[in-house]
């Protein structure tokens, strides 16, 4: 039919899919660590590759190390046009690191997003899992301050 | 009027994190009607002959869709409710979800009953996050009232599966890849959803919004949700206005209002260049057809409209739509993988005016090869904003061509 | 959805009828519009195809025109439907194939002359045949260091055209699983583990991945750099 479907079996009647325990673990280690990639291929009984696949697949899982904040902004063209560009820099300036880096404290990493369906209170961005909407340089200094 | 509420009925009205505010507005009603009164069949043909066409974009007949999945064998089946809403633009099923989930749920179990399944999920974008507990907790509270449990041959179970950021699980192949815990690529069709899905299994897969039309349509007949609309686009339809307009927000207009009343009346844009409709996937309407009907047989998509004043250069906004599916692509087929990264180097090059003679040329025949070869519907669409600004606004590409 | 492909008709072993470009032959109930065509003599280009392994639709190489399509469609995957009428060289399916091969060579490293695949390249062999010379597309090319480190299987995946084959053939025939896809978009790559090079236990010397490799990207070790025997590329009428 379509790709061979490996594992699933196993997938199908666990409570979670390969992808939500990719979540979990992100959740609990902040990013996916190599060893928790294999040890999940394993537990699965999936090819390491496979799991590598997945966890690299999705935008907001990280194979990389992330900071404790990870803030994400919006960078599609509704937030473009209320001047996402200046809430990107201010960022970048308060934080010191561009898109895709880390503060040296590992307290936050910066990065660009598409779309989070905020556009009727752009520009947007989020923290972790929570939205921040109408921003402006100002307000994105007192969010950052309170981190 | 143009504006009338019948998908956001209940938004504002009643409170969604309390059950009984749903009741008494009327809520469950309709799936009481639905098992009590009419044969799964019925409820199939009610929603085949109300002419409701499917709200996340490609307008497929809702019944029809159903039909297919209840005709299909096979014991297991499976109920999707497609709330992946990632195209640039669109917050309108964000907004629903915030203020009415119950509906939601009682049209996925009206969704169940009819193609005889007793399992649904909630696919929920990971930028939804934070309505994850707002939907959980509509699902509790439905089930602790008894409303998807056992009665007759019905019965009905709802998860939600949580993305992790990819546009590309708003498709619904990829969406079913992903829910089984996959990369989210596009799969070939035939065969189609309904009769292998999910797990290989009958599934329907629909729309938030489209779900959202289940219940009024049980409740108060076909008959009276055709005569709302036009001749082919039945029904209201929800618009997410965002951009240079000083009234961002969702709106509901019956299928058939002009884009002009919805922009300019509703949203309160004003020096209008041009309209984006559908978002990144959508078409571009300069101002000079503002008057174009939104509705299947006009320009519609997922709602998305995006407006852009004179200021804006409509170079960068392409090249910015191309970045987006550049980076969304699955990667999967040639065409989309291949094609999309061309056309961003294209139109950078624009953007510093760099442009080439031939690149007008190439830019068309590959749009061309895209919207005929690729897997899936992001391939298919993504071209989309290049065509119809070299329809509408080709000097400004000509005028960067170098030379 | 097309109602054209739904229903039950195929479990009739009746034969289907169906116009190939513009003859009137009939079809098994369940084949592919490709096996069709191969059947009828017709030659449909195919890279990400090998009957030996499940189709995935991904090169797109192999689209025809089925009459009442909004689309092409993919003949590796589609099955033919009673009355259906394909074209399989129409100047709209000629032209999309062109794009697809230009696309493919716009991201592919200028080696020709020097790889190891050198006249038996099925990339280079379609792009004879639909007559593509210089793409007429800029792009970036890959990037990755060349793997040597296996004793059996080199890998160059700069010239991998992600058709699938190696990994599709290292699961279903040889149940080895050594390859994955990773990544996506143009950044998409076949890997092994996560993003190792490759040089795994369990990777022996069978070969399966190598011999199905359409282009450069899967050498054996011990045969690199010797002459390669095949068949003069010549450009067809």
């Amino acid at each position: 039919m379509n790709d061979a479907p490996r594992g699933i079996e196993v997938m199908h009647k666990g409570e979670g899919s390969l992808l939500t325990l990719l979540k979990e673990a992100q959740r609990r280690h902040g990013y996916l660590p190599e060893e928790v990639v294999s040890e999940l291929a394993e537990s699965l009984d999936i090819p390491v590759g496979e799991v590598y696949g997945v966890a690299s697949f999705y935008s907001l899982l990280s194979t990389k190390p992330l900071g404790k904040n990870v803030i994400r902004i919006c960078k599609c063209v509704p937030c473009y046009l209320k001047n996402s560009q200046a809430i990107l820099e201010t960022v970048e300036g308060e934080l010191g690191i561009k898109p895709g880096e880390t503060t040296k404290d590992g307290k936050c990493s910066l990065q660009l997003t598409n779309c989070i369906g905020a556009c009727d209170r752009a520009p947007a961005m989020t923290i972790n899992h929570k939205l921040y909407v109408d921003l402006t340089p100002r307000k994105v200094i007192k969010i950052l301050k309170r981190l | 009027m143009p504006e009338q509420r019948i998908v956001l009925r209940n938004c504002g009205v009643i409170d969604p994190k309390d059950i009984s505010t749903y009741l008494s507005q009327g809520g469950f009603k309709a799936l009481e009607k639905a098992l009590g009164e009419l044969a799964p069949e019925q409820v199939i043909e009610e929603i085949k002959k109300s002419g409701l066409l499917g709200r996340g974009g490609a307008g497929f007949p809702t019944g029809l869709k159903w039909q297919f999945a209840s005709e299909a064998s096979g014991e297991e089946k499976y109920v999707i409710c497609n709330a992946d809403e990632g195209e640039v633009g669109t917050f309108k099923d964000r907004y629903i979800l915030e203020r009415d989930p119950f509906s939601l749920i009682e049209a996925m179990a009206i969704a169940g009953y009819a193609i005889g399944a007793n399992k649904g999920y909630i696919y929920l974008r990971a930028e939804y996050h934070h309505l994850l507990g707002l939907l959980e907790g509509a699902i509790v509270q439905c089930e602790g009232k008894g409303f998807l449990a056992k009665q007759g041959n019905f019965k009905f179970d709802i998860e939600i599966r949580e993305g992790a950021g990819a546009y590309v699980c708003g498709e619904e192949t990829a969406l079913m890849d992903s829910i089984e815990g996959k990369r989210g690529e596009a799969r070939y069709k035939p065969p189609f959803p309904p009769s292998q899905g999910l797990w290989q299994k009958p599934t329907i897969i629909n729309n938030v919004e489209t779900l959202m039309n289940i219940p009024p349509i049980i409740l108060k007949g076909s008959d009276w949700f055709n005569r709302i609309g036009t001749e082919r686009s039945k029904g209201t339809k929800v618009f997410s206005v965002s951009g240079d307009v000083r009234a961002p927000g969702t709106y509901e207009l019956v299928m058939g209002s002009s884009l002009k009343e919805l922009v300019e009346d509703l949203a309160l844009a004003e020096k209008v260049k041009m309209v984006q409709v559908g978002g990144a996937s959508g078409r571009v309407i300069p101002y000079h057809l503002i008057d174009t009907p939104l509705a299947f047989e006009g320009v519609l998509g997922a709602g998305a409209i995006i407006v852009f004043n004179e200021s804006r250069d409509v170079i960068d906004i392409v090249r910015r739509t191309m970045e987006f599916f550049a980076e969304e692509s699955c990667g999967k087929c040639t065409p989309c993988r291949e094609g999309t990264q061309v056309m961003l180097e294209i139109l950078t090059r624009f953007c510093h005016g760099q442009g080439l003679k031939q690149d007008i040329e190439n830019l068309e025949s590959l749009a061309n090869v895209m919207m005929l070869t690729s897997l899936c519907g992001l391939g298919q669409a993504a071209p989309n904003s290049v065509v119809d600004t070299l329809a509408h606004y080709r000097s400004a590409y000509e005028s960067r061509v170098q030379g | 959805m097309l109602p054209l492909f739904g229903g039950d008709e195929n479990l009739s072993v009746d034969m289907i009828p169906v116009t190939l470009n513009g003859t009137k032959v009939s079809a098994q109930p369940g084949m592919t519009i490709l096996e069709l065509a191969r059947e009828n003599g017709v030659d449909i280009p195919t890279l990400c195809y090998r009957p030996e392994l499940t189709p995935i639709g991904a090169c797109r190489i192999c689209v025809v025109e089925v009459e009442g399509s909004r689309t092409l469609v993919a003949s590796c995957h589609t099955p033919v439907a009673a009355n259906m009428v394909i074209h399989t060289h129409s100047p709209k399916v000629l032209e999309a194939r062109k794009v697809i091969v230009e696309l493919l060579l716009a991201s592919h490293p200028d080696v020709c002359l020097v790889c190891d695949k050198a006249n038996t390249c099925e990339l280079r062999k379609i792009a004879a045949d639909l007559g593509v010379g210089l793409p007429r597309f800029r792009v970036k090319k890959r990037y990755h260091p060349l793997e040597d480190v296996s004793p059996y299987v080199v890998r160059d995946l700069d010239k991998c055209i992600l058709c699938r084959r190696c990994l599709r053939a290292c699961h279903e025939i040889k149940k080895a699983d050594v390859f994955a896809i990773a990544y996506r978009g143009f950044d998409s790559k076949v890997v092994v583990d996560q993003d190792q090079p490759l040089n795994k236990s369990v990777c022996r010397d069978c070969d399966v991945c190598i011999s199905l490799c359409p282009v450069g990207a899967l050498t054996k070790r011990e045969e690199r750099f010797k002459e390669k025997k095949g068949p003069p590329l010549f450009i067809k009428a």
